[in-house]
């Protein structure tokens, strides 16, 4: 059984300290920092003193303190976000693809959605998780505290993929739980019919949420570099087969899926959906700058 | 279908090979357990159905390749004729030409005759065992080998060693119709006819031209009959395409007498593309050279020259003409024979002598026969000497010693004279009829009718020309008569001048009796008939002015004594014989219990006996001068005879290939050019057709196929 260690490594944690999320759009509450969010700078959250300098406000000193030992100490307290970042983690069965890498995509979607949960609530983004196949399976409501990042982890790696997806009528049912507007990550391999996809995407778009999609690819979905004869047997339905000989199909593949991943591009750009396509032999933290980077213009 | 090698049958079972791989290569099929089925559906939604017949297809061709590989090299072959009754043994007909043409040199040099010898020989040793064969050999008179179908086939190879090539042309008819004859005889109903031959195009040039020989259609007209004999075509194609001949030597008599000179018309013949040169061609007498011509022949041409020579003895001569600077010698020299005598006695009979000269019967022939007479000089010597006695008086004594009677203005019979002239004829004399000029038809038929009913004519009337510008001539179309042969040639004389006023209708009687001689109105001037072993030749005009302007053409002389002289030698025997012949000699009473030595052109000696009152050679086999002596007897009465090639056999052009099939075709046969040929087109007929070639263009097909195949299903650009 996996470990939370081997879910979130640390030297990605190290890594992604250095990197800040920046929403683009401006979503309810407010926020400290670079967050163009209406911050007021009001805390709830003790979290330490510090001695005073100068610049500092003075209705932020602790006068407790002040009348205790005569210095001058400022009270810090852990800054509130209304940035509500909701991670969609598909765990279909065709998330559980372990190509000629060795690499589990669904283990690949794990780590990138705890490297991501972990980064927001560093920030102290309010982070929540939703698993999904052919429905919404866990649904973690959104909470800035590191504990709840605890809950997350657990979650996820207590996740096996299995089931059929059924991505749009999931995609259109999440309206009905994200109440507010917010970030929604959806970590999928989109293996679904891209015109429902879409047109699911566009329905949450509509609600005001902003979205943005890691679509995940083995190396062998993208080269599909077989040469003997093969039978393909489909992860999310045990009846489903087709035995061919890959050299003799494999142009015509390539083809196929060029068409299918332009479509996808395509119809996300026409929502304004940010699209990140991942392949799994590619490490988390360059996926994670490369989105970041996309995130910051 | 059988196979020729079938051990290599064995070779199929590699078809278990691509069989096996594909087999292996299913089991151990990769699983894969793939997420992005929805993008390989759409992949295979077109392309399922049409990849796995692709993919089936491949399999065939792969596991085809192997067993197609084997079947080519085991040699398969369809034997559908094995169901043919009494298939497996067979009997063969060998039509073997051994015609004078087969010693030209085929590629190797040899012979095409010794090709012949060893290629049958093989196919002999390759009938199947029962089978029997055979040969008849076919140049010239068509002569069976073995009388009667011989299975000992090693003891049949061994004989056609003894078949010399020398014979004259192959006659196809004759040779078709044995060979028809020893199929019905053949004990096996299949059935081949083999002609083994060079296939001179001069023997069957008419053949391939369309011309029907009876024999031939009787063949293919058993085109149901399934024990119809196949027939095929066996060349031996020579090599020699250049070849000179002396074709011809006429003498211009047979019999001459001592110093009188004989000329001698030599024929050469260029058979070929290659003009020849002052060819040198000697002329020798009795064995030595005593003279040389050159002579120059165009391509495909012929050139004449003449010899004369005059013998001082009695005897037969040799006169041998021989030419240098050909390859192929046999043809080179010709040989005859010329018999020269002391003189020729003949009895004219003169029914109406002349008061004066030339006004007798027989005056003017007795002029033509003796031109010579009193002159002083040797060699213008009479060969004929005349005697004229009155047919009224003639006595039986009177012809002894004659070899020849001249009848003449003889009106009325006196009852004795035909008797006794019978007599003559029938004892080996000639007779030659001058009609009276005033004869009475009538009386002529009913006394003669009764005395000489063997008289080769009646006379039936007499035509009479008006209008003397409108004369009748000679007929001059081709002589064939041996005494008329000279006539032949344009420059004997011309005929056509002698012109003809009256004549006697002549009405030829008994059925041996021939015309020899006819006037361009359609009438006979010249009737033969043989009786006994002498001959009787009548004339249907005398030599009267009036009648005809006969006597004064400068060519009477040599009729006239060319007459005389084949009514007086037509009882010997020719001394002119073909390569291949077995002449016959009479023999007189008293040598008829003495033993012959024959002497062959290369001095072999041989004993003969005569057989009653001839004597029987053996075939003629070398070409050249042969000598027949009696064992105890005068060296003068030594007899000699010439054997020559028949001069057809010199053109030794032979059919072409493509000549040789359309002939095949046309003969509903099949041709080969040497044993493999022959041996493949007998075992596809014994044994079936051989199939491997057409198997191994399927072969390069499939492997093309293939590659084609694993292409277009590999490649990028397709849809």
């Amino acid at each position: 059984m996996a470990t939370l260690s081997d879910i979130l490594q640390s030297e990605d944690i190290s890594s992604l300290q250095h990197l800040q999320l920046f929403a683009r759009t401006v979503v309810e509450g407010f926020t400290t920092g670079l967050h163009a969010s209406p911050h007021k700078g009001f805390s709830v959250e003790f979290r330490q003193h510090r001695p005073y300098v100068q610049g500092d406000e003075i209705r932020r000193l602790d006068w407790k303190i002040f009348g205790r030992s005569d210095r001058f100490y400022i009270r810090e307290y852990d800054e509130e976000t209304n940035l509500r970042a909701t991670i969609v983690l598909d765990t279909s069965g065709s998330m559980g693809y372990r190509g000629t890498g060795g690499v589990l995509k669904l283990d690949y979607a794990r780590k990138l959605a705890a490297s991501l949960a972990y980064l927001l609530m560093s920030q102290q983004d309010a982070v929540g998780l939703i698993t999904f196949d052919t429905k919404l399976r866990q649904i973690i409501p959104n909470r800035t505290k590191i504990s709840h990042l605890h809950l997350m982890l657990e979650t996820m790696i207590q996740t096996k993929p299995g089931g059929e997806t059924a991505l749009a009528p999931v995609i259109e049912s999440l309206g009905n739980h994200l109440k507010r507007r917010g970030l929604v990550i959806l970590i999928s391999d989109f293996f679904d019919d891209a015109t429902a996809l879409l047109k699911a995407i566009g329905v949450l778009r509509h609600q005001g949420q902003e979205v943005v999609v890691l679509q995940l690819w083995d190396r062998d979905e993208l080269e599909f570099p077989f040469s003997r004869f093969a039978r393909f047997e489909n992860l999310e339905n045990a009846e489903d087969h087709v035995a061919l000989d890959p050299a003799a199909v494999r142009n015509r593949y390539l083809e196929v899926l060029a068409e299918f991943r332009q479509q996808i591009t395509e119809g996300l750009r026409k929502h304004q959906v940010d699209l990140l396509q991942l392949p799994t032999d590619q490490s988390h933290s360059t996926a994670l700058r490369q989105y970041l980077t996309l995130r910051m213009r | 279908m059988s196979f020729l090698t079938p051990i290599l049958l064995a070779g199929a079972a590699a078809f278990l090979i691509p069989l096996i791989i594909h087999l292996l290569n299913r089991r151990r099929i990769i699983h894969v357990q793939w997420g992005a089925m929805h993008l390989l559906h759409e992949v295979l939604k077109q392309k399922k159905r049409r990849s796995q017949i692709e993919q089936w297809l491949l399999l065939l061709t792969r596991i085809a390749i192997p067993i197609v590989l084997a079947l080519c090299l085991a040699r398969p072959v369809l034997n559908a004729l094995n169901q043919l009754p009494g298939f497996g043994k067979s009997s063969l007909i060998v039509l073997l030409d051994d015609s004078y043409s087969m010693r030209a040199p085929t590629a190797d040099g040899t012979p095409a005759s010794d090709h012949a010898r060893a290629d049958l020989s093989r196919i002999l040793a390759d009938l199947p065992r029962g089978s029997d064969a055979q040969i008849i050999r076919i140049g010239g008179t068509p002569r069976p080998l073995n009388t009667a179908p011989s299975t000992t086939l090693d003891l049949l190879s061994s004989d056609l060693t003894d078949i010399p090539a020398v014979q004259g042309p192959v006659s196809l008819q004759n040779s078709l119709q044995s060979a028809l004859a020893a199929a019905q005889k053949a004990g096996n109903p299949s059935k081949e006819i083999l002609i083994v031959s060079d296939f001179q195009k001069s023997d069957w040039s008419s053949l391939l031209s369309g011309a029907s020989l009876p024999a031939l259609d009787a063949l293919t007209n058993q085109k149901d009959d399934p024990s119809k004999p196949h027939l095929t075509l066996y060349q031996l194609p020579t090599q020699l395409s250049e070849n000179l001949a002396v074709t011809a030597a006429e003498l211009s008599a047979q019999l001459v007498a001592t110093s009188q000179p004989v000329a001698l018309k030599v024929r050469i013949q260029n058979h070929g593309k290659r003009p020849w040169q002052d060819i040198p061609v000697h002329l020798e007498a009795d064995g030595a050279r005593l003279r040389t011509a050159r002579i120059s022949i165009p391509p495909d041409g012929e050139a004449s020259l003449y010899f004369t020579q005059a013998f001082d003895s009695l005897g037969d001569h040799a006169l041998t003409v021989r030419l240098e600077g050909d390859t192929f010698t046999d043809d080179n020299a010709f040989h005859t024979i010329v018999q020269v005598r002391d003189q020729l006695p003949v009895v004219l009979l003169d029914g109406a002598p002349g008061s004066s000269p030339l006004t007798g019967a027989l005056d003017f022939f007795n002029l033509a026969l003796t031109p010579h007479l009193g002159a002083s000089v040797p060699s213008l010597r009479d060969l004929i000497l005349t005697r004229t006695i009155d047919p009224k008086r003639l006595k039986e004594a009177d012809l002894a010693g004659a070899r020849v009677v001249i009848l003449g203005g003889l009106e009325r019979s006196n009852g004795s004279l035909f008797p006794i002239l019978r007599k003559f004829v029938e004892n080996g004399g000639g007779l030659l009829i001058l009609p009276a000029e005033n004869a009475d038809p009538l009386k002529w038929q009913s006394e003669l009718g009764k005395e000489a009913p063997f008289l080769p004519a009646k006379i039936t009337g007499q035509t009479h020309i008006e209008n003397i510008d409108f004369p009748a001539r000679l007929q001059t179309s081709r002589f064939t008569h041996p005494a008329l042969l000279y006539f032949n040639d344009p420059r004997s004389g011309r005929l056509p001048d002698g012109e003809f006023q009256h004549w006697w209708k002549l009405d030829p009687q008994g059925d041996d009796a021939r015309t020899i001689a006819s006037l361009d109105r359609g009438v006979p001037l010249l009737i033969e008939r043989p009786l006994g072993r002498g001959l009787i030749i009548q004339s249907a005009i005398p030599l009267k002015p009036g009648w005809s302007n006969l006597p004064l053409q400068p060519w009477f002389v040599p009729l006239a004594q060319r007459l005389t002289a084949w009514l007086a030698t037509q009882d010997t025997e020719s001394s002119a014989h073909l390569i291949g012949t077995s002449p016959t000699l009479a023999l007189s009473d008293s040598q008829t219990t003495q033993p012959f030595t024959l002497t062959d052109p290369l001095g072999q000696s041989s004993a003969l006996k005569p057989e009653s009152a001839t004597l029987t050679l053996p075939a003629l086999t070398q070409p050249g001068l042969y000598q027949i002596k009696p064992t105890d007897a005068d060296p003068k009465s030594t007899r000699r005879i010439a054997a020559n090639l028949d001069p057809a056999e010199s053109n030794l052009t032979p059919l072409a290939p493509a000549e040789l099939t359309d002939l095949a075709t046309r003969l509903g046969a099949q041709s080969a050019t040497d044993f493999d040929s022959y041996q493949r087109l007998d075992r596809s007929r014994r044994l079936g057709i051989e199939v491997w070639q057409p198997l191994l263009l399927a072969l390069l097909a499939l492997l093309f196929f293939e590659v084609l195949l694993q292409q277009h299903i590999t490649s990028p650009k397709r849809r």
